[in-house]
């Protein structure tokens, strides 16, 4: 059952380690920012100056929108990221003084780094290594374009070149690898929380079980020393009182209805924040009543508590009617889920009546029946009666079911 | 016993059963009613095949919690050795998933224990008459089983219940008589029958249709 009625669990560690990550990779976004401004600003032997003004408003809008809106780590915006980071590189190249991207801190050193960590903490360490990769592959053309011949460069230029690029497939990879593991372990622990609850609520319902059992163990076992002990005194008698048969009789039917409820069915397994609306009507039979009840369903049929509770007190006042003025000799009720509705009739063999709502609503006799249509149309349903004088009376239930979960 | 000639005209009944008390009862009830006698009497599974086997009753009063082989394994052996003996289930528990499955492998019908003597003999002559003995509870057991198959293997080619024997299954259900859903749908009373022995086919069948899918699973899964 994928039934989401279990309110959201509050975000656990992982949840808020995961939101401390994206906010560390916007604090590194406008750290690097500020230090290009920076750079831009101090250096000032920049040579495009207009060109290097332009990536940095289109930076600065850029990280103000993420910074804003916070958007997911979905294919557009990481694209749109990297192009900025791959961008701001190449550009290095043009703006920069030649010789010098790659070998000093310059331009656009930082700002890159925050594309290949976003990429991993969005989509995973090999989203993050290949963000990284490009990242370098696009250092290396930025030194090119910068006018460094980097089959030329000398071994610590060739050096600091590697390291920068590594720089970008380290960072990509260990963010992805981090934030993966935040995920997992975020799934691990909503798990366990589910897994708990249902076993609490397994729990709940055998001992709940476990002492309606102990209950109706201990009536059958003294009705069966009052029918054992009973029986034996009325062997002696000489003409035994009807009556009295006849009263020992009924206490064992009870009896055996009480425990046959019982041993039924195996236990349901319910989904949360429901209830049995089969398990409700059949402590309705469990309840005396002077005529003969049968109750069947064509399964548990779980719904929300609420409901299960306003049905079942709907048909507890049609049996309750029944009782009072059908003169039946036999009661049935039978549930019913199918196509989006839950339907239950309550069914006697007794006088019927003719029913005409206008009529009976006029003469002020809806009575009960105005009640049950009052419970059933606050859970959206209807009510429809079936009736003549001597066919006996139908009444069914409609209640459509709640399609919201899910 | 008196009668017991070619001529007799009574149902030869097989009651299988653990307690012998009730053995005995069911014995003085078909004998009172005229209608039916005990022909043997089983203890456990084992027996009722073999005494099946020896008397061909008409009809089988089993119980379900039988001491060895069980109730249901018992019917699927009798049924399929001797496919005219009927068998009639008599239950005290009534416990659901037992009861489906007894119907499923082929018996004609269920009765609660606490059935008085005249039910008893009823359903005995309904269920040899070929007449499947539905109570309201048995009635909405089948109806959900076939919405739960239909819902996990939707457009499979068993066969489902057509639109009438859904109805006819809602109103046994309900508590109606096979006669009174005869004057409710204006239909005969031969019809209803029909539909609901119609309805027990096709179960039996989703039954055999199951253990298929299971084989064909197991064979694909071990190729």
């Amino acid at each position: 059952m994928a039934s989401a009625r279990a309110p959201a669990p509050d975000p656990g560690p992982a949840e808020r380690a995961s939101a401390v990550l994206a906010l560390g990779i916007l604090a590194l976004r406008w750290v690097a920012l500020t230090l290009m401004v920076l750079m831009a600003a101090i250096t000032g032997d920049l040579r495009r100056p207009l060109l290097a003004g332009v990536a940095i408003a289109v930076t600065t809008a850029w990280t103000l929108w993420l910074t804003i809106a916070r958007p997911r780590g979905t294919a557009p915006v990481l694209a749109a990221d990297l192009a900025v980071a791959v961008g701001l590189l190449l550009l290095s190249g043009v703006v920069v003084p030649e010789g010098q991207v790659g070998s000093h801190p310059f331009f656009a050193s930082v700002y890159p780094v925050a594309a290949a960590v976003f990429w991993g903490a969005a989509a995973g360490a090999r989203a993050g290594l290949a963000a990284g990769a490009l990242l370098g592959v696009s250092l290396v053309a930025a030194q090119l374009i910068n006018g460094i011949d980097v089959l030329e460069a000398t071994t610590p230029q060739l050096l600091s070149l590697a390291s920068g690029a590594l720089n970008f497939v380290l960072a990509g990879g260990a963010v992805g690898l981090v934030a993966r593991l935040l995920e997992r372990s975020a799934g691990e622990l909503r798990a366990a929380a589910e897994e708990a609850m249902r076993a609490r609520e397994q729990a709940a319902r055998l001992s709940e079980r476990e002492s309606l059992a102990r209950q109706i163990h201990d009536s059958v076992l003294q009705s069966l020393a009052m029918v054992h002990k009973r029986a034996r005194e009325l062997a002696g008698v000489e003409a035994v009182p009807a009556a009295e048969v006849a009263r020992l009789a009924e206490m064992a039917a009870g009896q055996e209805r009480a425990l046959r409820s019982l041993i039924l069915r195996r236990p349901d397994d319910a989904p949360g924040g429901t209830a049995s609306l089969r398990a409700n009507l059949e402590a309705l039979a469990r309840a005396e009543l002077p005529i003969p009840l049968t109750v069947s369903a064509t399964g548990p049929i779980w719904l929300p508590v609420r409901h299960a509770e306003e049905l079942t007190a709907a048909v507890r006042q049609a049996l309750d009617n029944v009782v009072e003025h059908a003169s039946a000799s036999k009661v049935a009720v039978f549930a019913d889920e199918d196509d989006g509705a839950v339907v239950v009739a309550v069914r006697d063999d007794g006088a019927g009546f003719s029913y005409d709502e206008a009529r009976l609503a006029a003469a002020d006799k809806m009575g009960i029946l105005k009640s049950i249509k009052g419970r059933v149309e606050q859970l959206d349903g209807s009510v429809r009666v079936e009736t003549a004088p001597g066919a006996g009376t139908e009444i069914e239930l409609r209640v459509p079911t709640r399609s919201e979960a899910g | 016993m008196s009668g017991a000639g070619a001529d007799d005209q009574r149902l030869r009944v097989l009651v299988v059963d653990d307690h012998p008390v009730w053995r005995d009862g069911v014995r003085a009830d078909l004998d009172a009613s005229g209608r039916a006698r005990v022909v043997a009497e089983a203890r456990d599974g084992g027996e009722a095949i073999e005494l099946a086997r020896e008397t061909m009753p008409d009809v089988v009063l089993m119980d379900l919690n039988l001491p060895t082989t069980r109730g249901v394994d018992a019917i699927r052996r009798i049924v399929e050795e001797s496919p005219h003996v009927k068998v009639l289930v008599l239950s005290a528990s009534g416990e659901e998933a037992d009861v489906l499955e007894a119907v499923k492998v082929g018996a004609g019908g269920y009765l609660l224990k606490s059935a008085t003597a005249g039910e008893l003999v009823d359903a005995v002559v309904r269920v040899r008459a070929g007449e499947p003995v539905f109570s309201a509870n048995l009635a909405a057991l089948v109806l959900g089983e076939f919405r739960r198959m239909s819902a996990a293997v939707p457009n499979a080619a068993e066969p489902g219940l057509t639109p009438r024997e859904t109805e006819v299954l809602k109103l046994v259900a309900k508590g109606y008589t096979y006669r009174e859903i005869a004057e409710k749908l204006v239909i005969s009373v031969k019809t209803v029958q029909n539909h609901v022995q119609n309805i027990l086919t096709k179960l039996q069948l989703s039954k055999r249709y199951e253990l298929m899918r299971y084989a064909i699973q197991r064979g694909l899964d071990r190729a």
